[in-house]
């Protein structure tokens, strides 16, 4: 019904190339996020899938149809935009029902669609007003049974939550995630938000520099990042990266003048690649108070010095410092409040998910 | 509101009085025309130019409309002022209906050379009519269109396109292009986004483009003098023949009645139209 097949896709403007060569396989009903910085060319890939922008080479499929060369009305594609472009002066009704009539549809038919899609969404009250009455999550549902009511083979959505603010974007998000549910109609959804791209997906792709740096489930992205670009763009806070000496099939950390020796699970790997030195990658959730109820070979504790704390609530973000890089902590709020009034205290570090990257490459080394 | 200070009040009253007065300066030309055009001939001879008519007398006024002299023909007015309407209805509505066309397409659908079209639309503005006389007769004449109404319909969509583009390409390039790109993928061409999407915002610039495409067409008198021939001229040179054309005495209060029926079209659509225009211009110019 909505399957998408990407091969070797490459977009230039002059001399610049914005897409370097992208394969993506979609599956049919599947929840797919382009997530990446802005300029990665992310929506660049969003509208050559659309159709409102010719493509240099590669090829575009939809269902195993080559639609690379037919215009954005023949692909049957739904798209809600950054902006909404809601037409200005439309009504909300004839907003949803302008791509139905477009298509010759039915008079009685696009009434019971426009009825149902805003039974769905909850806007049946506002049929009747122009767009300027509409607040901006309003416009958002509107901008979205645009689409629906299409009944599309695939949904676009470019940014859609950037314009609301915080609270309604969460609220939003929990909303189209029930909708992709319900519909089952494959999305392609582009975000430079990772929270957005971790919550909503069934597989991300994290674009850089026109390329695809990792293809995968959320849970894949997140806990086995391909390189540190993706460790470092996905999660929140950030992960730690701490460069250190190797001593064997261990780590040295250094902390308050004294040295501590880290076991890593990819102890054997470590040892053969026989390097000097490897970049740390460490989830700030791995770096917590003492648990007394965790123990193992790959359980740590060494002092830090905290500088500054950031309690978030749930949990407090410390900072402090390891061979001379910043660290963020995650602790709990108690032990937050702790370390905030003492400074000094004792961690907890379980490396049983830690990742390892070339000190120059940026490339795992434990994989 | 802040009560004002003394010398507050002074300089206040002097400004408004010298507002009041150049006002005054502007509306006196009118006043003498109106006030003229309703005396007798023997009261304009014997009395003030500024005084009052000792009666309403609008013999004046049915003469320049239906018997003042024009040259040969006793017509009065009447006859060349339906001639303009024909020469500037057609104009105005092609060259709006244009000038939107292009400005939509050298807003939203950008092709290569476009920016150098739109500049070279840009330029027709600033040439002057002088210019084109010459040649422009030429093609009327290669066209067989000379001395007809069609011919001047022509001209003035030629000259007005330059204009009406530039007003309209100003204003559609406020208007963002996830709208074109929405009404794409909606299904709609490129005829039916222009008709749907684009032509309902556009009645501020419709009307800025009306108002201009009027003025400018029906108080032309160059082109009206060279392209015309006997029968299609416009008003405005059939108010110069009125006024040239003298049997005896000069009839001030015919020229005067003649040139306030030339001048009311203009005025009737800036009165109707008038606080559009401002709007009009002023909107494209501030986003553009």
């Amino acid at each position: 019904m909505g399957s998408i097949q990407i091969k070797k896709l490459t977009k230039s403007f002059g001399d610049t190339q914005v897409l370097k060569g992208i394969d993506l396989d979609i599956k049919d009903g599947e929840f797919l996020i382009l997530v990446g910085p802005s300029g990665c060319g992310k929506s660049t890939l969003m509208n050559s899938i659309a159709g409102l922008e010719d493509v240099s080479t590669g090829d575009i499929l939809i269902d195993g149809d080559n639609v690379t060369d037919l215009s954005p009305k023949e692909r049957d594609i739904a798209m809600v935009f950054q902006s909404y472009a809601l037409y200005p002066t439309m009504s909300v009704s004839r907003n949803i029902s302008f791509g139905l009539e477009m298509r010759k549809v039915p008079k009685a038919q696009i009434e019971k669609t426009v009825a149902e899609v805003s039974q769905l969404l909850q806007i049946e009250h506002l049929l009747d007003r122009k767009p300027s009455q509409l607040s901006g999550g309003q416009r958002q549902r509107v901008a979205m049974g645009r689409a629906l009511a299409r009944n599309p083979r695939v949904f676009l959505f470019d940014e859609p939550l950037s314009n609301l603010d915080a609270k309604l974007r969460v609220e939003m998000r929990t909303e189209i995630k029930k909708l992709h549910k319900r519909l089952g109609t494959t999305i392609v959804y582009v975000t430079h938000d990772q929270v957005e791209a971790m919550t909503l997906a069934d597989r991300i792709a994290v674009m850089k520099d026109g390329q695809v740096q990792q293809f995968g489930t959320p849970y894949e992205i997140y806990n086995n990042p391909a390189n540190r670009f993706v460790a470092d763009f996905m999660g929140s806070p950030p992960m730690n990266f701490i460069e250190c000496v190797v001593l064997d099939d261990k780590l040295v950390i250094e902390s308050q003048g004294e040295k501590f020796e880290l076991s890593v699970a990819q102890g054997e790997r470590l040892k053969q690649a026989g390097l000097d030195t490897v970049i740390l990658g460490i989830r700030p959730e791995m770096i917590t108070e003492p648990k007394p109820h965790v123990a193992g070979a790959l359980v740590h504790t060494i002092p830090m010095q905290v500088d500054v704390t950031e309690p978030m609530g749930p949990d407090t973000i410390a900072f402090g410092q390891w061979n001379g890089t910043e660290i963020q902590a995650r602790l709990s709020p108690e032990a937050g409040v702790d370390a905030q009034a003492k400074g000094l205290i004792s961690v907890q570090v379980d490396t049983s998910k830690v990742v390892l990257f070339d000190a120059f490459s940026g490339a795992r080394i434990d994989t | 509101m802040r009560s004002l200070s003394p010398s507050q009040k002074f300089y206040k009253a002097l400004f408004m009085t010298i507002l009041v007065l150049f006002a005054l300066v502007y509306l006196a030309p009118l006043y003498v025309m109106l006030s003229t055009s309703f005396k007798g001939i023997e009261e304009i001879r014997m009395g003030n130019i500024l005084a009052l008519p000792t009666s309403l007398n609008g013999s004046a006024w049915t003469k320049a409309w239906s018997s003042a002299c024009t040259g040969g023909d006793c017509f009065g007015l009447a006859p060349y002022f339906w001639n303009s309407m024909r020469i500037v209805l057609p104009a105005l509505l092609i060259s709006t209906a244009v000038g939107a066309l292009n400005g939509y397409v050298l807003s939203q659908w950008r092709f290569k050379g476009s920016d150098f079209l739109f500049g070279a639309l840009l330029f027709g503005c600033f040439i002057p009519f002088q210019v084109i006389l010459l040649p422009m007769a030429k093609l009327l004449a290669w066209l067989g269109l000379a001395n007809t109404v069609t011919g001047l319909v022509l001209v003035h969509v030629i000259y007005g396109v330059a204009f009406t583009t530039l007003f309209f390409r100003n204003y559609y390039v406020g208007i963002p292009t996830e709208l074109v790109r929405a009404a794409r993928l909606d299904g709609a061409g490129f005829f039916a986004i222009f008709r749907h999407v684009f032509l309902p915002l556009s009645t501020p610039i419709i009307v800025v483009s009306v108002i201009w495409q009027f003025t400018q067409i029906w108080n032309d008198f160059l082109f009206g003098v060279v392209y015309s021939g006997p029968g299609t001229q416009p008003i405005t040179v059939a108010l110069n023949n009125l006024v040239n054309t003298t049997m005896g005495g000069k009839e001030y209060n015919v020229d005067m009645a003649a040139a306030v029926i030339a001048a009311l079209p203009t005025l009737v659509v800036y009165l109707v139209a008038g606080k559009y225009f401002v709007r009009g211009l002023t909107a494209g110019a501030v986003k553009g």
